[in-house]
């Protein structure tokens, strides 16, 4: 019996399907080897921009704002570790960040360990603290999780203004410096090295999980929890894992800043405001690329750098960061570099129709159809 | 239509649920004694009204329910109490209830997901052809975000993913829900191919009458236990649960099932 659907019948002839041919695998290779060549060409020219900077500085406050935007781009990176791979959205790793610092201080202070062994040091006591910490908070999801994570910051700058015998309260934490020797604009130097140094570890571990069995878990984890154990994942034991790198992450780079900086004063290293920052600069980049919130810390830490400059002491860098991440919610939720490679993709050769069925299917499903009106 | 029932004493069963007790939390029940066995080569299919605990049976059997008491044996072995790897491993995969693909991941990378548990590649490798050859339009969007499959092809593809790991029995949690009439008919085509393929099906299903002419045995659920079970066609012929249970007598004869 001829019904509606009789009309999608393809023409009778033979029609070439959507399978690719010979050539457009060809064209497909060429675009690879292309887009390969773009990204070698891209790294070395970053990486080369990057390390002459100190170089390029016209003086040392601009170094010293070079110093900073290489830190956040640090702590917004460590943050991806967590954030990018498994989408749980953490408000308080500054909670990290203010750990690692004090507790590379503390171990200078009073227990004369060298600088950079107190700053590894920390690290392992950041680790010590994020296990139990990280086994209560990841008992929950979305919001409470985050919910969770700022009370969690929010207590460590509590303990840490009130607690002056130990930390020094309000009154600051002097951390002595590693090199008394060298005068500020080469310190600046050597900390925008040890924080690119940093930044370059961390990338590498980003890359290698990235192409793991563990990465992969970890994205089904993001994609949906619930899944992902069902297909046999450890979701629990993957998230904690990748929890503690996060947070052994971003201690480094409170302990490096500690050393750099020399001074800790609670209401800075255990803030909201840092929490945020790394969210945003990982979100502003793209939370599921390599270079994310390496992109968006260059572009939010150098917008606040030069606010701080342009316009001192008003708060107008905050509202300039407040009007940034409205407009990536808006505009690129995904972040810039899905943004540009969609829009590059616009202009580059087509994908292959995305029309759900292809004709050899229309045809097999309308005999199908006429089989069955013939069977009634 | 489907194969013959399993003869009563016929090949030991690979899934059992013996007498199980399990519910949320603080809250009541919601199974009271449940017992099921799905024999190999089977599809055996749950019928019940919504609350009846339908898919808390396959939570139980996948482990991301614990039951209070009762046992769970699959192949003679009691895996009573185990979490969702160790019963993946021991041959049960759950395909979760509603569109369950990973959207934004390609049809390679959910289906690799699959084989998780898996660690020898070139096994990886056998099932991978096995389920392309099964599905084949699974082969065909390999490379494609399975986001933008249509709601049937993202149903092969979740029972492409299952199938990776070579399960004793496939649960399957309602896969006709959001699929139109033609595509659900499709999609119990497919569930008979998993049989034919060597797989057990225990099917949780809302479109009951669809489901128990695909299936070889059915079982009625009401309140937490099995209120009737048997060969399918005998309980899709009983007036008496197609009026409780099938939404009244088909008003004409049903359309036959292809496969």
């Amino acid at each position: 019996m001829p019904n509606a659907s009789d009309t999608e019948r393809p023409p009778p002839s033979p029609t070439r399907t959507a399978a690719p041919g010979p050539r457009d695998v060809k064209g497909t290779r060429q675009a690879l080897t292309v887009a390969r060549a773009v990204k070698l060409v891209a790294f070395v020219a970053g990486a080369v921009l990057i390390l002459s900077f100190p170089n390029m500085a016209p003086n040392p406050y601009i170094l010293s704002a070079g110093v900073v935007v290489a830190s956040y781009a640090c702590t917004a990176t460590a943050w991806n570790f967590m954030g990018g791979f498994t989408g749980y959205i953490s408000l308080g790793h500054a909670a990290f960040f203010g750990l690692g610092a004090y507790a590379t201080g503390l171990l200078i202070r009073d227990l004369s360990w060298p600088p950079f062994v107190a700053w590894l040091g920390a690290g392992a006591v950041v680790v010590l603290i994020t296990i139990p910490v990280g086994i209560a908070a990841l008992r929950v999801r979305g919001a409470s999780f985050v919910i969770v994570s700022i009370a969690f910051v929010l207590i460590l700058l509590l303990v840490s203004q009130a607690w002056k015998d130990f930390t020094g309260g309000s009154n600051g934490l002097v951390v002595p410096r590693p090199f008394p020797d060298l005068l500020r604009p080469e310190h600046h130097r050597v900390f925008f090295y040890l924080f690119v140094a940093l930044l370059a570890v961390m990338l590498l571990v980003w890359w290698v999980i990235d192409r793991s069995r563990f990465g992969a878990g970890l994205k089904a984890v993001r994609e949906d929890e619930d899944k992902a154990q069902a297909l046999g994942v450890p979701t629990r034991d993957y998230k904690l894992v990748a929890y503690l790198v996060s947070a052994l992450f971003t201690g480094l780079s409170g302990g490096m800043y500690a050393l750099w900086f020399g001074d800790l004063d609670p209401i800075f290293q255990f803030s909201i405001l840092l929490g945020a920052y790394m969210v945003l600069m990982a979100l502003l980049g793209g939370v599921r690329h390599l270079y994310g919130p390496l992109l968006g810390a260059l572009i939010v830490g150098g917008a606040l750098e030069y606010f701080k400059l342009e316009y001192g002491d008003t708060q107008l860098h905050l509202v300039a960061t407040a009007v940034l991440l409205g407009v990536v919610v808006l505009f690129t939720p995904n972040g810039i570099i899905p943004a540009a490679t969609d829009l590059v993709k616009r202009f580059g050769p087509q994908d292959s129709s995305i029309r759900e069925m292809t004709a050899a299917e229309l045809l097999e499903r309308n005999e199908n159809e006429a089989r069955r009106a013939a069977d009634e | 239509m489907a194969s013959e029932p399993t003869p009563a004493g016929g090949p030991a069963p690979l899934l059992v649920l013996d007498d199980v007790q399990a519910g949320y939390g603080r809250a009541a029940m919601v199974l009271r004694g449940l017992t099921i066995e799905v024999p190999p080569g089977t599809v055996v299919c749950l019928v019940g009204p919504n609350g009846a605990g339908k898919s808390t049976v396959l939570k139980v059997a996948s482990g991301l329910l614990k039951p209070r008491s009762g046992r769970v044996l699959v192949d003679g072995d009691d895996v009573t109490g185990r979490g969702p790897q160790a019963m993946l491993a021991s041959g049960l995969a759950h395909v979760l209830q509603g569109h369950s693909v990973f959207r934004e991941m390609t049809v390679e990378e959910n289906v690799l997901l699959g084989a998780y548990t898996l660690r020898d590649k070139a096994r990886v490798a056998e099932r991978v052809a096995f389920v392309r050859d099964l599905f084949p339009i699974v082969g065909e969007r390999w490379k494609q975000l399975a986001g933008l499959l249509s709601g049937g092809q993202q149903k092969q593809v979740e029972f492409a993913r299952s199938l990776m790991v070579d399960p004793k029995v496939v649960l399957l949690d309602e896969p006709s829900m959001g699929l139109d009439p033609k595509t659900t008919a499709t999609v119990f085509e497919q569930v008979t191919r998993m049989r034919d393929a060597g797989t057990a099906v225990l099917l949780v299903e809302q479109n009951a009458r669809r489901a128990l002419e695909t299936a070889d045995l059915g079982c009625v659920l009401d309140l937490g236990r099995v209120h009737i079970s048997g060969p399918a066609p005998e309980l899709l012929a009983d007036p008496q649960l197609s009026e409780l249970y099938l939404g009244g007598r088909p008003a004409e004869p049903s359309l036959p099932v292809e496969g």
